[in-house]
């Protein structure tokens, strides 16, 4: 009876080592896996910080003003030639 | 052969008569029998101490070998934490932090290095050989290189391979809008803590706290697993200031313009929103590039319109005869004996430009009389003023959050004598900063009263303070705008096509040493708001000491009022509130009084 019990203790015993084993290894797995992903979100975070001082450099004003101005022959909008209208009037 | 196996069995048999070896008498050694015990004993103790010890190290004291242990594979490591953006009212970036990296060296072995290797770096680095050299002539072991290095130059520099040199990872503050917001924005040190304007009364909520993390390395460096004793890194978080990139531009360009037209020494210009007591714009001329501050001078590093007081002049006016109107003494159609342009107080003077003769109080403003003004105040106990003067924020230690914001110089009541009294009344021997001015006539923008201003975008209106009656507001806005539009107006300068605007000007004689300096330097200012019909900005203008063509706030400000209006009601997108003309500006527009 006890040599009976026993087998399966060790039987139980030896497939809770196996499994450890593997959670262990998955474990690891999961953990390079999580750490490659955090570095590349870290680095999508520097790519869109470089994206949006790109955006604010290209997009500055005087930039712009000046390629109006020079490139597109472009001349500041003044109220007197423009018409305005009201909805709702005649 | 034979004999000698003989003689071994007989050796064999001789010992099998005998005795065993264990009993042999000869071999029984007479010792003690305690001795023994001594042995026994003395193990036993030995033993015992070692189990101890071996307790003593697995269960009691056993902290020490555990850090020992883990410092063979455990590893701490930092996490920086990024400086939080700094963002217009509509998201556009600022200032920003770029990971870069500092190179440092130890001299000793960067020295051994070929020298052309050497050239090659002075080159990536921006220096000279000579000056590289010398930076590496030195008996510390850790030198630094050049700091903020971008990172594409970094990978050159670790092609090159040289022994000795190293980097250290650090961040780079960008400031794409240059010159045009450093004003507002600020700048940061190399040290990454901020230095001037937003950057350094944001400072404790834009930087972030950096964190560490506990990690398990295996040999060939890669980290295997989390310990968990780590603290999070806390990026800084980010900050969205009040100004309007585009109004901000409008405003910088104006004003330079202006300040080189009239070659004055500098100038300043703050645009505000009258609903939200936002500052939309604030700028200064001369400038600096925040991203290249190797050449920067005091005056391109002052904040004029926070920091700078000067003798407001006219502008001033419209706040006594609000009182005055306030308390019922006067009404717009009072009228006001200004005489012939020459009204003596005491032993002083006070002149006009010309004698107006009898005048209504809406004409004291529109003509910017010295005299009537000063009528008017004398009409009046001192200490109501100097009341108007502290409600208005003159004088008072301003809470904007603004470092080297200055508070002005109103002198205790009780101290004036009836013609300081009268010139205070004009805004002379009192002293103001731009944007206390501009502040202050927010009350005639809105409806007698006032709302903190704000640097930070304003989600939620702060609750406002009644100074005067919406009527007495309402009032002087008609009498503003007269100043502009009406005939004697002293600002027809400040005339905006399609739109009704109204204002004050108001030029001063520059105070240095605490006198009127000589031969005379002047502050030509204009503050107003457009439009009309229902204001929404208040701008304020100042040219300190201009030089050539014209020193009038009407001539040298209120154009560049006109100009900045105009391009700021355009750009956001404000219906004009006027017939649109033709404006035709007098050639000799009048000149006002001071």
């Amino acid at each position: 009876m006890s040599t009976k019990i026993n087998l399966v203790l060790l039987a139980l015993l030896v497939a809770c080592g196996l499994a450890l084993v593997n959670s262990q290894y998955q474990a690891r797995h999961l953990f390079i896996e999580l750490e490659r992903l955090q570095q590349r979100a870290r680095q999508l975070d520097i790519d869109w910080a470089q994206l949006q001082l790109d955006q604010s450099t290209l997009g500055k004003n005087a930039r712009i003003e000046q390629i109006a101005r020079t490139d597109l022959d472009m001349a500041p909008l003044t109220p007197e030639r423009t018409q305005y209208l009201t909805q709702g009037e005649k | 052969m034979k004999r000698g196996a003989n003689g071994s069995t007989g050796s064999r048999v001789a010992a099998s008569k005998g005795i065993s070896f264990t009993t042999s008498p000869v071999l029984a050694v007479r010792l003690p029998s305690w001795r023994s015990r001594v042995v026994l004993f003395v193990l036993f103790v030995a033993f015992a101490v070692l189990g101890v010890r071996a307790l003593w190290l697995q269960g009691v004291s056993n902290e020490f070998l555990q850090k020992q242990g883990k410092s063979r594979y455990e590893r701490t490591i930092e996490l920086p934490a990024t400086r939080g953006k700094i963002m217009d009212r509509n998201g556009q970036v600022l200032a920003l932090s770029m990971p870069v990296k500092a190179v440092w060296a130890i001299p000793e072995d960067v020295l051994k290095s070929p020298p052309q290797k050497l050239r090659a770096l002075a080159g990536l680095l921006d220096m000279s050989d000579a000056e590289l050299r010398k930076k590496l002539d030195s008996d510390r072991t850790f030198v630094y290189l050049k700091r903020q290095v971008e990172m594409d130059v970094i990978e050159k520099i670790a092609k090159l391979d040289i022994e000795g040199i190293d980097t250290r990872k650090e961040y780079k503050r960008f400031y794409p809008q240059g010159e045009v917001m450093t004003h507002m924005v600020g700048f940061t040190n190399v040290e990454d803590a901020g230095q001037e304007s937003m950057e350094l009364a944001q400072q404790k909520t834009l930087v972030g706290t950096t964190g560490s993390r506990r990690v398990i390395k295996d040999r060939l460096g890669h980290i295997v697993e989390d310990i968990g004793l780590g603290k999070e890194p806390h990026d800084g978080k980010n900050l969205t200031l009040s100004v309007d990139s585009k109004i901000q531009y409008i405003a910088f360009t104006q004003l330079k313009a202006a300040v080189e037209k009239f070659k004055a020494k500098a100038g300043g210009a703050v645009v505000l929103d009258v609903h939200t007591g936002e500052v939309l714009a604030l700028a200064n001329y001369p400038s600096y590039n925040p991203n290249d501050r190797s050449k920067l001078t005091g005056a391109q590093l002052r904040n004029r319109v926070m920091t700078d007081t000067f003798e407001p002049g006219s502008t001033l006016k419209p706040f006594t005869v609000a009182l005055a109107m306030d308390s019922g003494r006067v009404t717009p159609n009072t009228r006001i004996d200004t005489g012939s342009g020459r009204f003596t107080i005491a032993d002083r003077t006070i002149s006009d430009t010309k004698g107006h003769g009898v005048i209504s109080v809406a004409q004291v403003i529109e003509m910017s009389s010295n005299i009537g003004t000063s009528k008017i105040a004398l009409s009046m106990p001192s200490q109501e003023m100097w009341e108007m003067f502290t409600k208005v924020g003159f004088g008072q230690a301003p809470k904007f959050g603004f470092p080297g914001a200055v508070a002005g110089r109103v002198r205790p009541y009780k101290s004036w004598r009836p013609i300081e009294q009268a010139t205070m009344s004009y805004g002379n021997g009192i002293s103001v900063s731009l944007i206390q001015l501009a502040r202050a006539y927010m009350m005639f923008a809105r409806d007698g009263d006032t709302i903190p201003l704000s640097f930070q975008r304003v989600d939620e209106l702060p609750p406002a303070q009644q100074v005067i009656k919406p009527k007495t507001a309402q009032a002087m806005r008609e009498m503003l705008e007269s100043v502009v539009s009406g005939e004697h107006g002293t600002a027809k300068q400040a005339q905006v096509a399609g739109y009704r605007v109204g204002g004050k000007t108001g030029t001063a004689y520059k105070v240095e040493n605490g006198k009127y300096a000589m031969p005379r330097k002047y502050i030509g200012s204009f503050v107003g708001m457009a439009p009309m019909s229902s204001p929404r900005f208040i701008i304020a203008v100042m040219i300190d000491e201009p030089t050539t063509l014209a020193h009038f706030g009407g001539q040298v400000a209120a154009p560049t009022f006109a100009a900045l209006a105009a391009n700021a009601l355009r750009a956001m997108n404000i219906p004009p509130d006027s017939a649109v003309t033709e404006i035709v500006v007098p050639a000799d527009a009048e000149a006002e009084a001071m």
